[in-house]
C-alpha cells in the first residue's frame, strides 16, 4: 500500500536523506526540515520501500505535506 | 550624508535601523518576503518592496532583488543588518558596483576576513595572542592526529568560513577524528561553500567578552567598552551583558590595544567587534572578528550612551569620527535579554500567530527592539528571535532587576517564547553572584 510521509513541522526542507528503491524501517529518518533554523529530524511511520521523493531542498512546507511516498510492507 | 536607506534584512533590526535614519533625517526603504508582508515597519520605513518568496535564496539572500530594490527607490545606500547578507563579500561588492554606499567593512575586507584562519593569523602577527591551535587551514585527518598526540585531547575542529556555531566538533580522543572531521566537511560544503578546518585547543570553563569597536576612513578607531556573552545555548547567545564585572581597568585597555592593533592592520572601517574568549586564569585570547552591527549592540549603546548605527551610517559617507577614545566613559550595567519563539523547555521552535500582545513602554531603563503585533505570523522560515528586552540600571544587581521587572511584564500570546529561560537565569542565584560561563545554561536546565 502507499503512504506519505508528511511533514511534522512547517520550514524549509533542509534534506532528504533517502533515495528512491531504497528500503526503510519504522521510526528511521527519512529527512530534516529547517524550522526557524533548528534542523528537525523527520522519522518513518512504516516499514516500507520508497518510492518517490516529493520533497526537495529549500521547499517551504507546512505541516502535512506530503515529503516522500513509500510502498509499505503490509 | 546619505539620503535614502535601504535595510536588505528582516525583523527587529528593520525597526531599530528606521528609528535612527528618523533621527537623522534619513528616508528608508524596508523590503520584504511573501510571508512578512504584515510587519510593522512596513508601515513606518517611507517605501516598502517585496523582493521575493519565504525561500531566502530568492528574498533576504536574493543579491539582484535587493540592489534592483534600491535602484527602484532610488536609494543611495544598503545597510545590511545582521545575518542573511551582511557579512558577503559578493553583497558588497554588488552594492558597491552599483554606484551605492555599503554600511559596513569595503568587499575587500570582508572577503578577507570570512577566513577565520586568516584573521587568526592577522591576530598573530600583531602579537594578540590567539586561541591556540592551527594558523592555517589543516589539509587531512592525519593533521589532527598529529596536533591532537602533541598537545592532547579534547581539541575542537572549526570551519575556517563558519559561523552560528555550526559545525563545530568537539574531538575527545584518537577514534573520533575521522567521524568529526567527515562531519565537519559535509556541513561546510553545504552551509558556508568551504570545507576548510582549523583546530583550536579546548579552553576550560571560558568567558565570552567581546569588545566594540567604530573605525573611520581616515584610519581613527575607538573602542566601546566590552560585552559579556557567555551565556549561550548550543553555540547562541541568550543573556548579554555590559560592562564585563570581572576585569580590572587595565585589562580592558590591554583588551583596546589589541584589537586597535588588528583593526588597523586589517584596514577594516566601519563597526565590528572582536571575540575573546578568557580563560580560568585570567588570559584572554583572540577568537574572531564579526564584521556587522551584533544583535546585542543596544547593551553597549546604554552604558555608553551612544548610537553605533548612527555611527555606523556616518562613517560609511565617509565622515570622520566626531569623538575621541578618552570621550567614551563606561557608566551603569546595562543586560540584554533574547526572546525567542521556542518551548522554554524543549527549544522546540514555535512559529505561529501572535493572538496578543502587551509589552512594557520604553523609558531611560528599558528598551525593548523587537518587530511584533497582535495577529502577526511568526513564519518557520527564519530566525527564531522575536524580541530583545533590554535594562539599564547604576549597577548590575539593578539591571537585573529591572530586567525581570520587564521580562515579567512581557505578554505575547499564540507562540511559545523562552522567557521563562530567560528569567530562570536572571533569578538564579550563581547568575547573580556572575559565576557564570559558556555552560551555565546546560548546566541549570539539566537540574
Amino acid at each position: 500500500m502507499e503512504k506519505s510521509i508528511n511533514a511534522i513541522m512547517p520550514g524549509l526542507c533542509a534534506r532528504v536523506v533517502v533515495a528512491e528503491g531504497d528500503k526503510i524501517s519504522k521510526s528511521q529518518e527519512i529527512a530534516v526540515i529547517n524550522c526557524m533554523k533548528t534542523e528537525i529530524s523527520v522519522p518513518s511511520e512504516y516499514n516500507g520501500v520508497v518510492k518517490k521523493i516529493i520533497s526537495k531542498e529549500w521547499d517551504e512546507l507546512q505541516v502535512g505535506d506530503p515529503m516522500i511516498i513509500i510502498e509499505t510492507a503490509e | 550624508m546619505i539620503k535614502k536607506l535601504l535595510i536588505a534584512n528582516r525583523g527587529e533590526i528593520v525597526s531599530r535601523i528606521i528609528r535612527t535614519c528618523k533621527d537623522m533625517g534619513i528616508s528608508t526603504v524596508a523590503v520584504y518576503s511573501e510571508p512578512d508582508k504584515n510587519m510593522p515597519y512596513l508601515d513606518i520605513a517611507d517605501n516598502s518592496v517585496l523582493i521575493g518568496q519565504a525561500n531566502p535564496l530568492e528574498s533576504y539572500l536574493n543579491i539582484e532583488a535587493l540592489i534592483n530594490a534600491a535602484i527602484k527607490t532610488k536609494s543611495d545606500a544598503i545597510h545590511p543588518g545582521y545575518g542573511f547578507l551582511s557579512e558577503r563579500g559578493t553583497f558588497a561588492k554588488a552594492v558597491e558596483k552599483a554606484g551605492l554606499i555599503w554600511v559596513g567593512p569595503s568587499s575587500e575586507t570582508l572577503k578577507k576576513i570570512s577566513s577565520k584562519s586568516y584573521c587568526r593569523h592577522i591576530a598573530n602577527k600583531v602579537n594578540v595572542p590567539v586561541i591556540p591551535g592551527t594558523l592555517k587551514p589543516i589539509s587531512d585527518s592525519d593533521a589532527i592526529l598529529t596536533y591532537g598526540k602533541k598537545h592532547g585531547w579534547p581539541l575542537f575542529l572549526k570551519l575556517d568560513k563558519g559561523g552560528g556555531g555550526k559545525g563545530i566538533e568537539i574531538i575527545k580522543n584518537e577514534r573520533e577524528i575521522k567521524e568529526a572531521f567527515k562531519r565537519a566537511i559535509s556541513i561546510g560544503k553545504m552551509a558556508f561553500g568551504s570545507s576548510d578546518c582549523y583546530i583550536e585547543r579546548l579552553i576550560k570553563n571560558p568567558r565570552h567578552i567581546e569588545i566594540q569597536f567604530i573605525a573611520d576612513k581616515k584610519g581613527k578607531c575607538i573602542c566601546l567598552g566590552e560585552r559579556e556573552c557567555s551565556l549561550q545555548r548550543r553555540c547562541q547567545k541568550i543573556i548579554e551583558e555590559a560592562p564585563f564585572t570581572d576585569i580590572t581597568e587595565q585589562e580592558r585597555q590591554t583588551l583596546f590595544e589589541r584589537t586597535k592593533r588588528i583593526v588597523r592592520e586589517i584596514g577594516y572601517t566601519g563597526a565590528g567587534t572582536i571575540e575573546n574568549l578568557r580563560d580560568a586564569d585570567g588570559n584572554f585570547y583572540f577568537m574572531e572578528i564579526n564584521a556587522r552591527l551584533q544583535v546585542e549592540h543596544p547593551i553597549t549603546e546604554f552604558v555608553t550612551g551612544t548610537d553605533i548605527v548612527k555611527w555606523q551610517l556616518s562613517i560609511a559617507a565617509g565622515e570622520k569620527l566626531d569623538c575621541e577614545q578618552k570621550d567614551i566613559k563606561i557608566k551603569g550595567h546595562s543586560i540584554e535579554a533574547r526572546v525567542y519563539a521556542e518551548n522554554p523547555k524543549t527549544f522546540i521552535p514555535s512559529p505561529g500567530s501572535i493572538s496578543f500582545i502587551s509589552l512594557p513602554k520604553n523609558d531611560k531603563n528599558i528598551r525593548i527592539d523587537h518587530a511584533l503585533k497582535k495577529n502577526l505570523n511568526i513564519p518557520p522560515y527564519y530566525d527564531p528571535l522575536l524580541a530583545k528586552v533590554i535594562s539599564y540600571g547604576t549597577n548590575r544587581a539593578e539591571a537585573t532587576r529591572l530586567l525581570i521587572a520587564a521580562l515579567q511584564n512581557c505578554r505575547i500570546k499564540g507562540i511559545e517564547t523562552t522567557i521563562p529561560v530567560n528569567l530562570a537565569i536572571l533569578n538564579h542565584p550563581d547568575y547573580l553572584a556572575g559565576k557564570i560561563d559558556t555552560k551555565f545554561i546546560d548546566k541549570i536546565l539539566n537540574h
